[in-house]
């Protein structure tokens, strides 16, 4: 089968799987929240009708259905788009989440180009001076920088650059009192807001450095690399298309895969920020324990980072001439 | 050499023991072939525990000590270890109103570290939040790396079917983001003890070093040394156990380093944000009521967050530093070098250039 | 001997017009145990248009003697002296003295160098095509004509510009790869090409066809060639004079057929003798004791005493400077005029003519013993119609859902036995499916048809339902040493633990003592002493030849009745294969052991077989196509491959003894999934006809009893519709 297909057809399933996994929580598990939340309607007063309308509408899930049959509509109804209905906001999750999406994709794009992009410049400089000055501080650096977690910088720059200096604003994500709109004062006022969340994040360069000074450092030994000097070529040319271009390579899917992560880290960065992002909203539904809304943002942030990867994977083969998918694993 | 022992049909060597195990003394000399030599001296149990102990204790840990990072790395942990083991029995737990409300840190020699805003002291708490850190992370990077370990070794060995089943499991894993998860399974469940909390943690971490550990596995039941040991019949446990593992090694403990470091980490940050259940004093709840209390705008107080923060990052260089050691211990050429006591000079470009694809953050 | 009218005393008087002139050329390294040096004051002048031949063993010095005419020393090298280059347009070039940009224009379009690992002197992300493009434009050349240029050179090189242009280079095979280096280094017209060990990595039939193309490239480009090889044999007939390096110098400088006939240093003479060979006697191939001298240890006299069977006093202190042999032969040996009587040459004393033998008289191969093989006995092991097919999945970026994968057919129906204290050697190209054949031998990969059979019992029915012998000592029984002997050993343990591992799985009553004991008198018996040093060691702290010992020895810790010995010796320098293969007929004798061997050398394939009456096998894509006793199938081949494989295996004979032709037509193997109709070979055979493209030739008998041969091509068989049929090989 082509590799391509499998490769889909393994993101529908980690899909899939997620989608069982919050089912089996939210119907099966003992003490489950859709039985604590008919408990707490009927306490409430409300009648065992609308209670179990209610609990159907939120969870998409109809308590007096046998679980086979719950679990195809609830499968079903996923499918469909239909993320439940938050309680907390009273509105439906895919609502909610739509309009905090775009936000978090905001922060997160940018985080990861620059950080992609610093990782891969300094980590090539550090591998063309190796043994410099350049190399030995940025290494050091990047070694301290691993052992902060990104969230304790992420506290300290909105304590320092915050709340004590003010240079940047310690919440929100766009100006108030500024028409949204394409024009200057808007578009400045949401970079200035997401400064903050998008340096905290560029703590991963560290680590993108360091894996590109390693690999830059093997190519740079590479016979090729002696062939293509003695060839004459340009020195931009052997720093472009041979150095860069092969040293990325082996991290193309890592830098992917930390995208994943990122997203996850994106949850507790937009609480500290008040930066109201899928995340955000995560973190509120998790304080209210309003399970449709987490598990809907639970659902949305998978199929992103599957999404993700899946591109990755499929444009490796693109990048990499060598990578045709599952013929290195053919014979 | 060429006195030949004739046809030989499988077991023509001589049996150097007639079953009480006791080996015959062939006097050295008078033996047809080299093959057919055996020792006229008996070996003892101490000396096998002496070369267990020579090949498993005392050559690893000279050659640890080689390296100044390894040497303040294991300074480092070994402190914290001290602190989570015997401190928690030498520093009292503190209690509301232990003393008078925001201390600075090195104020009164009483309260080292400062107080609270309650009033607590916040050395001794730092002291007993080690201990529940220190288990989450023993249990949670020793999770994720035998799971990862096994997964990984057993489909990369075993092939076929089972490689599909267990890919496909690893490769799930693989693509759901991991805290996400976490965070809707420690609010679904409530994890309070501490091991618990460790595992659960790393519920999703073990998926890229089983990746990682099966495609090294497939290349190397490929080469020649095993295929070597498969035509001796050696078993395959004990192929995977001497041939395999001790390969994998230094990519394993350099995992075991990153998923500790990483448990720590979401730990903290979880009771940060208060997904997970208080239980007992930990850096984590430290930081979400320091937070919760505004002690990041508050004047006098930004040492209640520090001191947290600064427990963290401590623990974590240690283990950065360590990591980046410990693969040296399994490199064959480190410790020949070892052996020959040669000195040497250069740093650890193997450990880096293993490292790569390793940026896992969170 | 047309130099010989050159009479004057200057050294360099035969050398007319030279277009590079190397003076004190050397090359140090800083190093931690000091500083060595890898190039020591070599001097040398290279007349324009001759091929040289530099041979060297490894750590000879012969990659940094490459590196030196283009100033490109890897960095912690530091060269020093004067290289000096006179270019057809006249003028000097100082090399050493080129700022970087000249340098940059001055490499490649004067001087060009084909590296040996042209598997990795590609950049993988880039095609054929941008390679040749970028290296035109960043010398300011137009890029169409270059690129017909290289075109046409592709074409001569026997390759489809257009495919391989079109390629990324991990499409194309090693033979393949280093064509188009080649190719590359062509493509600007310079008009020097350094060639540092260009076929190491390749099959003799790619080897020697690359050989022949560079002859005819070298007059079709006015080239002046350095060829660099460890293999001696390789260049006579290549090279107008070779160099000799020993130790970081050149310790003899002749013309070619000089140095083959009447070589005047020892060490010369002595590589000569431990080359296997298709000609010279076996038993007068002799391995070179001893190993040559670490670059740290500055050593005094002359840097071959310490192996020199002539060595005195004087070799020890005084530096033998060169002495005049010829006009144009020089050697570094104070006692160069008795060489020939201490290290004595089949050949001495005969004149030129008789030298080198007259090629349609059999050549001195003993005849064996004529004794019926094995007549009445039953084989150990025993192959019959053996076949393994693999899945090879194929994905060319269709989403091609419903192709079959296709299949690999690496053995295709191959029978053969093995007989006790037997020897069989496999020949063939790499591809051929030889390796697959031995593994599927030794019960190491399960044919997909056909049987193999140990002592009468199925060895895949023994491990699944159990039969009359058990697989345990089936398994037990046949072993394998491996090609690479670093990979072979476990690079994470000592060798001490790597040879436990058969004690310990065999001999339960062995304790510790016993197992150190025994290994260490193994150890002591194959000549690596002290063992008690070498069991401490790691595979990385022991020379390639220790390595394949180690290995050799766990296999027969085994005590095994067949081993699979998969080119056991092609990983080691020349000089050592010879002594590594006695070692191996030693412990055969020893150990009462047959050996199934798999070479793509024909050379140790004889020196193996003739020392033990044993058979070659020739296997091509997946065929047996020739089997016979080796004095047959090298005197007499019957089949056209094996016909090509004598012509590839290098001689120890001059150019004008033998026939240059390549009995072949088509250089590269064809694609082994789709493998060609009727007889495998009819796309390349310079004897096909019409009926060889649809029907499969069988083995028949062609020699006697005694000679056991046997040929699976319709030229051996009379009154055969082959004689009548069209000859398909166009012109
Ligand atoms: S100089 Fe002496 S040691 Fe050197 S090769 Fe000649 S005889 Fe041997
Ligand atoms: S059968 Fe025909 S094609 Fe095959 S080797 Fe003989 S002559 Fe050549």
């Amino acid at each position: 089968m082509d590799w391509r297909v499998r490769r889909i057809g393994q993101a529908l399933f980690t899909v899939w799987g997620v989608i069982t996994i919050s089912f089996l929580l939210v119907r099966l598990m003992p003490g489950n929240p859709m039985s604590a939340m008919i408990v707490e309607l009927e306490e409430q007063g409300i009648s065992p009708t609308q209670a179990r309308y209610l609990v159907e509408l939120r969870l998409n899930i109809d308590p007096e259905e046998p679980i086979p049959i719950a679990y195809v509509n609830y499968v079903g109804s996923m499918i469909q788009g239909d993320l439940g209905h938050s309680m907390y906001y009273d509105r439906p999750v895919v609502e909610v989440l739509a309009t905090a999406l775009p936000w978090t994709l905001f922060v997160l794009s940018w985080a990861a180009f620059i950080s992609f992009f610093l990782g891969i410049t300094l980590g090539a400089l550090m591998a063309y001076w190796e043994g410099g000055r350049l190399d030995l501080g940025l290494t050091g650096y990047a070694t301290v920088m691993g052992s902060v977690p990104f969230y304790v910088l992420a506290i300290l720059l909105l304590v320092f650059l915050g709340y004590r200096y003010g240079i940047f604003p310690t919440g929100g994500r766009q100006p108030t009192g500024v028409e949204p709109g394409f024009n200057w004062t808007y578009i400045r006022g949401v970079i200035h807001h997401a400064a903050l969340p998008v340096i905290s994040m560029l703590v991963v360069s560290g680590a993108a450095s360091l894996s590109m000074r390693g690999n830059s450092i093997r190519v740079l030994g590479e016979d090729y690399l002696r062939v293509a000097r003695l060839r004459g070529l340009p020195d931009s040319t052997i720093a472009i298309q041979y150095v860069a271009r092969n040293a990325i390579l082996p991290m193309y899917t890592g830098l992917m895969i930390s995208i994943g992560s990122m997203f996850g880290g994106s949850i507790i960065l937009e609480e500290v920020f008040a930066y109201r992002g899928v995340g955000y909203y995560m973190m509120s539904a998790v304080n209210q324990r309003d399970y449709p809304l987490m598990l809907g943002a639970f659902t949305i942030i998978t199929i992103a980072v599957v999404i993700a990867l899946l591109i990755a994977d499929l444009t490796y083969s693109k990048i990499d001439p060598r990578a045709g998918g599952g013929k290195s694993e053919g014979l | 050499m060429k006195d030949s022992r004739g046809p030989t049909d499988g077991d023509g060597q001589p049996k150097a023991a007639d079953g009480d195990g006791q080996p015959k003394a062939a006097d050295g000399g008078s033996v047809n072939s080299p093959f057919e030599t055996i020792s006229d001296i008996e070996e003892t149990r101490r000396d096998r525990y002496r070369k267990r102990y020579e090949n498993y204790v005392y050559a690893p840990f000279s050659i640890i000590w080689d390296d100044w990072r390894a040497r303040i790395g294991l300074a480092i942990i070994a402190l914290y270890v001290f602190v989570g083991t015997v401190g928690v029995f030498l520093v009292e737990p503190t209690t509301n109103l232990d003393g008078s409300a925001f201390i600075q840190p090195f104020e009164t020699w009483e309260h080292p570290f400062g107080t609270d805003r309650m009033g607590r002291d916040l050395f001794a708490d730092t002291i007993h939040s080690t201990r529940p850190i220190l288990i989450m992370m023993a249990s949670g990077g020793l999770f994720t790396v035998t799971v990862g370990t096994v997964f990984g070794t057993i489909a990369g060995y075993k092939g076929g079917i089972t490689d599909t089943v267990l890919s496909s499991i690893t490769d799930v894993f693989i693509n759901i983001p991991g805290l996400p998860l976490v965070i809707v399974l420690a609010v679904m469940f409530e994890p309070r003890n501490p091991v618990l909390v460790g595992i659960l943690l790393s519920i999703a971490a073990w998926a890229g070093l089983a990746r990682a550990i099966r495609s090294q596995v497939l290349t190397m039941r490929r080469e020649s040394f095993t295929e070597a040991a498969r035509a001796m019949d050696v078993s395959t446990s004990r192929i995977i156990r001497k041939d395999i593992l001790p390969r994998l090694m230094p990519y394993i403990v350099i995992n075991m380093m990153n998923a500790t470091r990483n448990i720590i980490f979401s730990a903290v940050g979880l009771y940060f944000l208060g997904v997970l259940p208080f239980e007992d004093q930990n850096w984590g709840i430290t930081l979400y009521l320091a937070y919760d209390a505004g002690a990041h705008y508050r004047p006098g107080a930004l040492h209640w967050l520090l001191i947290p923060m600064i427990a963290i990052i401590g623990i974590s260089v240690g283990l950065i530093l360590l990591g980046q050691s410990l693969d040296r211990v399994f490199n064959p050429r480190v410790r020949a070098r070892h052996r020959n006591g040669e000195a040497e000079a250069e740093g650890s470009e193997d450990v880096e250039a293993d490292n790569t694809g390793m940026m896992k953050q969170v | 001997m047309t130099e010989q009218a050159v009479s004057n005393d200057d050294r360099d008087a035969s050398i007319t017009d030279p277009i590079l002139e190397v003076r004190n050329a050397t090359v140090k390294f800083g190093m931690d145990r000091g500083e060595s040096r890898v190039l020591d004051d070599v001097s040398i002048d290279i007349e324009r248009n001759e091929i040289l031949g530099v041979v060297g063993e490894s750590g000879s010095g012969k990659s940094m003697f490459a590196s030196a005419f283009l100033d490109a020393i890897v960095d912690p090298g530091t060269l020093s002296g004067e290289i000096s280059y006179y270019p057809d347009s006249g003028g000097e070039v100082d090399v050493l003295g080129l700022t970087k940009s000249e340098l940059n224009q001055f490499r490649w379009e004067e001087i060009a160098m084909v590296f040996q690992g042209a598997m990795s002197s590609f950049n993988p992300v880039r095609k054929i095509n941008t390679h040749f493009v970028e290296t035109l434009t960043a010398h300011g050349d137009t890029v169409s004509e270059g690129m017909e240029r290289a075109r046409t050179i592709l074409s001569d090189l026997y390759m489809d510009p257009e495919r391989v242009l079109r390629s990324y280079p991990h499409e194309l095979s090693g033979g393949m790869k280093q064509r188009v280096l080649i190719a590359l280094s062509l493509v600007l017209e310079p008009e020097v090409l350094v060639m540092d060990e260009p076929t190491a990595a390749l099959d003799l039939l790619m080897q020697r066809s690359i050989i022949s193309l560079i002859e005819d490239i070298k007059e079709k480009y006015d080239l002046t060639i350095v060829f660099i090889t460890h293999d001696l044999p390789l260049v006579v007939d290549l090279a107008d004079r070779i160099g000799v390096l020993y130790a970081f110098e050149f310790i003899e400088i002749g013309p070619a057929n000089e140095l083959l006939e009447e070589a005047a240093h020892p060490y010369t003479r002595a590589l000569l003798k431990s080359t296997p060979n298709l000609t010279a006697p076996v038993d007068e191939m002799r391995p070179i004791e001893g190993s040559a001298p670490d670059p740290v240890n500055e050593i005094s006299g002359c840097s071959y005493h310490s192996r020199c069977p002539m060595a005195d006093q004087r070799c020890e202190v005084e530096d033998p400077g060169p002495y005049i042999v010829d006009t144009d032969h020089d050697v570094h040996c104070h006692y160069w005029e008795e060489a020939s009587e201490a290290v004595p040459m089949p050949n001495d004393g005969s004149g030129t003519e008789t030298g080198s033998p007259d090629s349609d008289q059999p050549i001195s191969v003993q005849t064996p013993e004529t004794r019926p093989r094995w007549a009445g006995e039953n084989p150990v092991l025993s192959l019959d119609d053996v076949e393994v097919h693999f899945e090879a999945t194929q994905d060319e970026g269709l989403l091609n859902l419903f192709t079959d994968p296709e299949t690999v057919r690496a053995v295709d129906g191959i029978s053969f036995d093995i007989y006790e204290n037997d020897v069989v050697v496999l020949v063939g190209e790499s591809g051929c499916g030889k390796t697959t054949l031995g593994k599927a031998a030794v019960g190491l990969e399960r044919p997909t048809a056909g049987r193999v059979e140990y002592r009468g019992q199925d060895v895949w029915e023994a491990k699944e339902t159990g039969g009359d012998i058990p697989f345990e000592d089936i398994r037990q029984s046949l072993q394998i040493v491996h090609q690479d002997p670093g990979n072979a050993l476990n690079s994470y343990r000592k060798v001490f633990s790597s040879l436990e591992e058969p004690l310990v799985r065999w001999y339960d009553d062995l304790d510790g003592n016993d197992r150190r004991q025994r290994i260490l008198s193994m150890l002591k018996h194959v000549g690596m002493s002290p063992p008690e040093d070498y069991i401490e060691r790691y595979p990385h702290q022991l020379s390639g030849g220790e390595q394949q010992r180690v290995a050799l020895i766990r296999a027969m810790l085994m005590n095994p009745d067949v081993i699979l010995a998969d080119e056991p010796v092609s990983a080691l320098d020349v000089s050592l294969r010879v002594e590594m293969m006695d070692l191996m007929l030693e412990l055969q004798d020893m150990f009462d052991t047959s050996y199934l061997f798999i070479s793509h050398d024909l050379a140790n394939a004889r020196y193996i077989t003739e020392k033990t009456d044993g058979l070659i096998g020739v296997v091509y894509l997946g065929k047996l196509v020739e089997i016979g006793t080796p004095e047959r199938i090298i005197n007499d081949p019957q089949h056209p491959y094996t016909r090509a494989l004598c012509w590839a295996t290098p001689e120890l004979l001059t150019e004008t003894d033998r026939t240059d032709d390549s009995p072949m037509r088509k250089i590269d193997i064809p694609d082994p999934t789709d493998p060609p109709s009727g007889c495998r070979y009819h796309t390349r055979c310079p004897e096909a006809r019409d009926v060889c493209r649809e029907v499969e030739p069988e083995m028949v008998d062609s020699g006697t009893d005694e000679t056991h041969q046997r040929a699976a091509c319709f030229r051996a068989q009379e009154n055969h519709e082959y004689w009548t049929s069209e000859s398909i090989v166009e012109d």
